[in-house]
């Protein structure tokens, strides 16, 4: 500002451009960070509070992100961070793991009910049971599931966002499915 | 081994399997399980159909959100001031 020399003001020209560059990209993105940040809290209200206090933060801090990486995975790992600063940690309940069957109980109860080609058995678990189980999958390892199953992350990035180990990333992922599993073999048999 | 010892092992492995995380020999002895045992095969295909039918749900449900919410004009309105 002081010095308004041609090769500062070209600077910040090119700072600007970089800038709106950012801000398109990430705007781009915001209906994929919606859908993850739908399945991590409890209502479409907190999830739109925290898009939006995502993108806040991300504005904001812009320059620390590393131009060619993952721009949907930094803005996933500034969303889960600020979810976890919300206290959501503190509503976990460490004791009580949730019962655990292997990885065919929900095939072979869907069998019992009637035999049918793979996608008819499957399409049987309704939009909502489907919801509503994974609503019920403890966080820690709904936050893999969500990250993997349904925003497609790689098991790298997942860690990244997460700052875990990529093994616990796959362990959790592995127990919040059969989690979800168990629970949708729940609800099939009661109705 | 029995029969039933090799459904136990290749159930165990279904998701280490999918995850690409199993040794070649580890890996050809779930495909030839699966090739001789349709229980196995079969569980094999539901879970890959029901994470796509998970993903599908998960999808659905939130489109009409997005459609409606507004959200990506309030984002648009927290960018910087231009120029
Ligand atoms: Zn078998």
């Amino acid at each position: 500002m002081s010095e308004a020399t041609p090769d500062h003001a070209r600077e910040i020209a090119g700072e600007a451009r970089d800038r709106i560059r950012f801000e398109e990209e990430a705007l781009a993105l915001a209906d994929q960070v919606y859908r993850v940040a739908r399945r991590l809290v409890p209502s479409p209200e907190e999830a739109e509070d925290l898009v939006q206090d995502t993108y806040v933060r991300a504005f904001r801090n812009w320059r620390s992100f590393e131009a060619g990486t993952n721009l949907r995975a930094w803005l996933l790992r500034i969303l889960t961070n600020l979810n976890i600063d919300r206290g959501r940690r503190a509503q976990r309940a460490p004791s009580t793991q949730p019962v655990e069957e292997g990885d065919y109980f929900l095939y072979d109860r869907l069998d019992e009910a009637g035999a049918g080609e793979e996608h008819r058995l499957v399409e049987r678990l309704s939009q909502d049971s489907i919801v509503e189980a994974l609503a019920a999958v403890p966080h820690d390892f709904r936050d893999v599931v969500v990250l993997v199953d349904i925003g497609e992350f790689s098991y790298a990035d997942a860690a990244q966002i997460l700052d875990v180990p990529i093994g616990t990333v796959m362990s959790r992922l592995h127990r919040g499915r059969r989690i979800l599993k168990q629970q949708l073999a729940d609800m099939a048999a009661t109705g | 081994m029995t029969a039933h010892g090799d459904c136990r092992q290749c159930e165990e492995r279904l998701q280490p399997y999918l995850d690409r995380t199993l040794t070649a020999d580890e890996r050809a002895i779930v495909q030839l399980h699966l090739s001789e045992c349709g229980r196995c095969a079969r569980c094999y295909r539901l879970e890959e159909v029901l994470w796509k039918h998970v993903r599908n749900c998960c999808e659905e449900e939130v489109n009409g959100e997005l459609a409606s919410n507004g959200l990506q004009q309030r984002l648009a309105a927290l960018r910087s001031e231009p120029g």
